[in-house]
């Protein structure tokens, strides 16, 4: 007679009950699962990465505060794109037309619960007001110099003194100013056109010459591409990306009304930032999480059927499964209150961990049908049989899961609770509801007068290959084990130069459009949406700041509040200044008439100016300037002069009659630049004081926080931030000028870094717990040795592997390690407890008769996470490929390796594997 | 007199340096051995890539040269088209360009040095600065070995000493069993901003020059190349004349 212990009688008197009272049983487990529905109500889904953010960094807090805070940081990028239209200027133009026409579609109803407020254009009336007041004193002296005189030809002979100054030979500061550039050369262009018009005799309307004269001192309001065939406008939505009721309606919502539009011009648009990486986010990981759900649940239990032949499996064994979900859930609401990217591919998994204690329980119940025994033995001997070894085993991975639960970061953390919540609760639901069904189901059979011993007589438990399997290991024990350490050592040699992956891009879904406008803008707009951000109280530091990293070479651009703090010595200075400038505006008048020769020698003289300008660009790749300075000097790419311009015409004009100069048209025109220039620029020159209740709403909005304490500048790098070469450039030099740095680039390395840490720290702890756990349950500390040897090869080869195939360890996949602790050590605790019941020799039974069992265990645990693989978003493919490779490698070292070791200690080395005291009460025969 | 000329390869950028610092400054002072002669005459094509897309290919005639202690340096570009007749005159920290398009010629400041020259990912001070000037505003460290293109270097740090030195910090590898220069990296802000490697070394005057390399970029995605076609070493193609703005205006 066999000995039992107090565990395993325990759970005898379990299963005789349950059959007795199974409608009990069931009920007890029916209003736990309603109890539970209340912490499931109660349960939020945030799949977005941000909400993974660990809150111990100051980094990371930095930025959520800048989230929660500014509305920048949530500011949705509306990509226009012209490029489909082949005539650049048309496509110029629809671009700008597409923006106007987007602008006015958002100002509609149907948007107002998601849009704040719309940049389609630069607000630019503070700037034509204070304009003067917000300059430099170096600028101002150089803008003085520049508009001293504002007759024509002195105009024209500042504006090229200050090329030369400036511009000549100077390919940086071209590259630097090339917008700005741009700008200011189109509105020279046009001055020249209307020179033109009126050395031809026509009369300049008011209106042209004062729409010449903004656009020549402003610039142009749009945000435009460095072809010109794209634009850019920003949308400040009333939520942030934390706002997970709101994101993905907002973002579809605003998202819809671009298209449309754009899309009635004959062009496209999408959307980018953060934001709408967000919105994307929860798409595509939820999107996956259905997907994965259903197929492995169809695999699974496909397999259930396919092994057991039995139609009832999936009922018996798939509603307790279900159920240990919802507890699962449950639980996960009434403690965390939410499910993160993480944890809900854990939900997933959980599906292929939880059957593997109802395979078990299965297989033992058949196990005793096949030999001979009624049903309600069957279910006894059946749980006291299988019961040890799936209590052991789910001890153990809870228990490896809830040592996550000391991680710094809550990532880590929840994972760690949802994780042992999840095996506990599918643990302790087939137990409570397998025997019960299966009582349910024998008594309709008995109803329909299929009774019997042998109902499964389909079923083959005990394979060919598993005893063939065992049979091997008995043969050369030794070869299979020399075999299967020469190939874990193999894989150590690799098992160092495993990667991370610090790029969060990549971890996304592949194709995403979101993702694609990030690098079109980085290539098109030569800005890239991650760059970083600063928060300071201090609008000197802000400045002072500003200054010192916009003069860095990784950086395009800084936007800050920079330009609008005047400490009290500047602003005396500039308001002295300004004043001085006014009066001597004053005393030069508009001239009587032109002088042709002076403007003749301006004109050659800017040709010049400007041909030599187009030779740096082109030689400096700066398309958008060499185009518009080939448009006004008609020179080509190859510096070929195949058209002409405004310059030829005037040249032949002026050179043939020298008294144009005094003709009607042209002297109204200069009088009418002299007085418009000069009644624009003493408007610009206003020496009043500026507040920052004075900026534009849009950059108020954006750049100082909702309280009104902080203000934010922001930092565009030069290049793609995400790539890791670049980014430790961006961030060095970043680290060199101030510590305050933040953004999505730092905290996803904060998030590797922590998930790193938390990661060992957590792994070190579990695998002391499961050691400790295996030496309670085998009671002999060199069993427990053993028993960890096939884990530590199993982490060995699949470091190794992923260093092979180039897969990156990321924050998500990360999730393996405790995994693989937990999960990894099952089979062989599986085998340990068979092993000691059938004892030496008898390995080839051991094998035979739990072999199919564990793989069928492995493969559903594999199905649960291979459903990851088809999901587009590559974070959670990365994870199921992980996560079976893992598994897979640790089913091979437990059915392979472990054995083999057992065998040679035991049955060769002599070694004492039983339990080192048996309990008085074990002793007792049941 | 010992004549040394700084090629437009920069390498002589790295010279003298402290005493305390021996072992690294007799590397270094071979390393510059290669780079010894005057009046050098080389043509050589330049290919900037930006974003892996090669740009025009940029011919350019070097005229080098040393006197008086004074270091001369003359570029002029013989294509594309467009760029013909270009040229640029350094003469110590004083640098001219002039425009073959215009025909004018434009002083600039001794601070656009530091500018791309051509578009390129080499400085003006980078295509044609050198000599005592510079190297007195460095000083070396041995920090190391390290392998480059499968050849063991010496890794030596120079650390700018002046506060006009082009570059805060330099991190040179000299090849341990012949002393050739392999890499160059310069630093700006604690970062490496972009990084020079040598390539194709022959054997002119009986001294080894690289004929070909590689200027990248950290901070921008744009890459250049230069190939050395001719490279002439007590040329009598560098005249004393050539060193002039009368000259520059006369190129066509």
């Amino acid at each position: 007679m066999p000995e039992y212990n107090r565990r395993e009688r325990l759970l005898g008197k379990w299963g005789e009950w349950s059959v007795d009272n199974w409608g009990k049983a069931l009920i007890i487990a029916s209003v736990i699962t309603v109890l539970l529905g209340f912490g499931m109500v109660r349960l939020k889904m945030e799949m977005t990465f941000y909400s993974m953010l660990p809150d111990r960094s100051n980094q990371v807090r930095d930025l959520k505060s800048i989230v929660e805070n500014f509305s920048y940081a949530s500011g949705i990028l509306v990509v226009i794109d012209g490029r489909s239209i082949e005539d650049p200027a048309k496509a110029e133009q629809t671009v700008r037309d597409t923006i106007d026409a987007i602008t006015l579609e958002y100002s509609k109803d149907i948007y107002k619960p998601y849009i704040a407020s719309v940049i389609g254009k630069v607000d630019m009336s503070l700037f034509k007001k204070h304009g003067l007041m917000l300059t430099k004193m170096n600028d101002l002296e150089r803008l003085k110099r520049s508009y001293s005189n504002l007759n024509l030809v002195p105009l024209l002979e500042h504006i090229n003194d200050d090329f030369e100054a400036e511009y000549s030979g100077n390919s940086d500061k071209l590259a630097e100013e090339e917008s700005d550039a741009v700008t200011r050369f189109k509105g020279l262009g046009d001055l020249l056109e209307l020179i033109e018009y009126a050395a031809e005799g026509q009369n300049i309307s008011d209106s042209r010459l004062d729409e010449v004269l903004e656009s020549y001192l402003f610039g142009d309001p749009y945000i435009m591409s460095n072809d010109n065939r794209m634009g850019l406008m920003i949308v400040q939505p009333t939520f942030t990306m934390n706002d997970i009721s709101m994101l993905q309606p907002g973002v579809d919502t605003i998202e819809a009304g671009a298209k449309k539009i754009a899309s009635e011009r004959g062009i496209k648009a999408g959307l980018t930032g953060i934001t709408t990486v967000g919105r994307d986010e929860i798409v595509t990981s939820s999107k996956g999480l259905v997907v994965s759900s259903i197929l492995a649940l169809i695999l699974i239990l496909g397999l259930l059927v396919l092994m057991f032949r039995m139609f009832s499996v999936p009922l018996i064994s798939g509603i307790p499964l279900i159920t240990g979900i919802l507890w699962t859930l449950g639980l996960s609401g009434l403690i965390i209150h939410r499910l993160n990217i993480m944890t809900a591919m854990y939900i997933v998994a959980l599906l292929g961990m939880g059957i593997d204690d109802a395979i078990h329980l299965l297989s033992g119940y058949i196990q005793e049908r096949d030999g001979g025994s009624d049903f309600k033995t069957a279910i006894e001997r059946s749980l006291i049989k299988s019961g040890s070894g799936i209590i052991t085993g789910a001890f153990t991975t809870a228990a490896a899961f809830f040592t996550l639960t000391i991680a710094q970061n809550n990532l880590i953390k929840e994972l760690g609770f949802v994780a042992g919540l999840g095996i506990l609760s599918e643990l302790i639901v087939m137990f409570l509801m397998i025997p019960p069904l299966l009582a349910y189901r024998e008594q309709r059979l008995v109803k329909k007068g299929k009774t019997g011993n042998r109902i499964f007589t389909k079923v083959r438990i005990k394979s060919d290959a598993a005893a063939g399997i065992g049979k091997l290991l008995v043969k050369a024990p030794v070869a299979v084990a020399v075999v299967m350490s020469l190939i874990i050592i193999s894989f150590s040699l690799k098992a160092g130069d495993v990667g991370i992956q610090d790029n969060l891009l990549e971890m996304e879904a592949k194709g995403l459009e979101s993702v694609h406008l990030n690098d079109e803008m980085i290539k098109e707009f030569g800005m890239a949406p991650d760059g970083l951000l600063i928060i300071s109280s201090d609008l000197k530091e802000v400045r002072d700041l500003t200054d010192k990293i916009d003069k860095l070479s990784s950086v395009k651009s800084v936007e800050s509040l920079a330009d609008f703090y005047i400490s009290d010595t500047e602003y005396k200075e500039r308001s002295s200044f300004l004043r001085q400038f006014i009066t001597d505006l004053d005393s030069t008048e508009s001239m009587a008439e032109v002088n042709t020769d002076s403007l003749l020698k301006e004109l050659y003289r800017l040709e010049m100016n400007l041909i030599e300008m187009g030779d740096m660009a082109y030689m400096g790749n700066m398309d958008r300037l060499v185009n518009t300075l080939g448009n006004m000097t008609g020179i080509d790419e190859d510096g070929v002069k195949t058209e002409e311009t405004s310059f030829d015409r005037l040249y032949s004009m002026l050179e043939d009659n020298r008294s144009i100069g005094a003709s009607p048209a042209l002297k109204a025109l200069q009088s009418s630049v002299f007085y418009k220039m000069n009644q624009k620029i003493r408007t610009m020159a206003s020496t009043g004081k500026i507040s920052l209740d004075m900026l534009p709403s849009n950059i108020r909005d954006s750049l100082i926080s909702r309280d009104g304490e902080s203000y934010l500048i922001s930092v565009s790098p030069t290049r793609n931030p995400w790539e890791g070469a670049y980014r430790d450039i961006f961030t060095d030099q970043m680290e060199s000028v101030t510590d305050k740095g933040t953004g999505m680039i730092l905290v996803g390395d904060q998030m590797n870094l922590m998930a790193q840490a938390d990661g060992r720290r957590a792994s070190l702890f579990a695998v002391i717990v499961v050691f400790l756990i295996l030496v309670a349950d085998f009671r002999n500390i060199k069993l427990a040795i053993i028993t960890m040897l096939p884990l530590l090869g199993s982490f060995i080869t699949l470091f190794g592997i992923m260093a092979v195939t180039g897969i990156k360890f990321d924050f998500i996949n990360i999730i393996v390690v405790p995994l693989l602790i937990g999960i990894g050590i099952d089979d062989a605790v599986h085998i340990n407890h068979r092993y000691l019941r059938e004892g030496k020799g008898r390995m080839n039974v051991v094998i035979a008769m739990t072999g199919t069992a564990l793989l069928m265990t492995t493969l559903t645990t594999v199905f649960g996470f291979a459903s990851f693989i088809p999901s587009i978003m590559r974070a959670m493919r990365s994870t199921g490929i992980v996560l079976s490779l893992a598994m897979a490698i640790a089913f091979l070292n437990s059915v392979l390796f472990h054995p083999a070791v057992l065998i040679i200690v035991t049955e060769k080395l002599g070694w004492n594997i039983k339990p080192w005291r048996n309990d008085k009460n074990d002793n007792e025969t049941t | 007199m010992k004549k040394t000329f700084i090629s437009a390869l920069l390498v002589s950028a790295i010279t003298i340096g402290s005493l305390t610092a021996q072992t690294a400054q007799e590397i270094v002072d071979r390393a510059d051995e290669a780079f010894q002669g005057d009046r050098v005459y080389s043509t050589s094509s330049m290919t900037v890539y930006k974003s892996g897309e090669a740009q025009a290919v940029q011919k350019i005639e070097s005229y080098t040269m040393e006197k008086a202690g004074k270091t001369y340096s003359l570029s002029v570009y013989t294509a594309p088209r467009r760029m013909k007749g270009t040229a640029n005159l350094m003469i110590e920290d004083d640098l001219w360009v002039r425009f073959g398009s215009t025909g004018r010629t434009r002083k600039l400041s001794s601070s656009a040095k530091k500018n791309s020259a051509g578009g390129s990912d080499f400085s003006y001070a980078d295509m044609g600065d050198g000599g005592q000037g510079l190297s007195e505003k460095y000083t070396p460290q041995l920090t190391g070995e390290n392998t480059v293109e499968g050849e063991r270097c010496y890794e030596i740090e120079l650390i700018a000493n002046a506060s006009d030195a082009p570059y805060e910090k330099m991190v040179v590898y000299i090849t341990k069993d012949n002393y050739r220069y392999l890499k160059i990296e310069y630093f700006e802000n604690n970062a490496n901003i972009k990084s020079m490697t040598f390539y194709d070394y022959k054997t002119v005057n009986g001294t080894d020059y690289p004929f070909r390399y590689i200027m990248e970029s950290h901070t921008k995605p744009s890459v250049t190349e230069v190939i050395v076609d001719i490279f002439e070493i007590d040329s009598s193609k560098v005249k004393d004349r050539m060193f002039t703005t009368g000259y520059l205006e006369s190129i066509r």
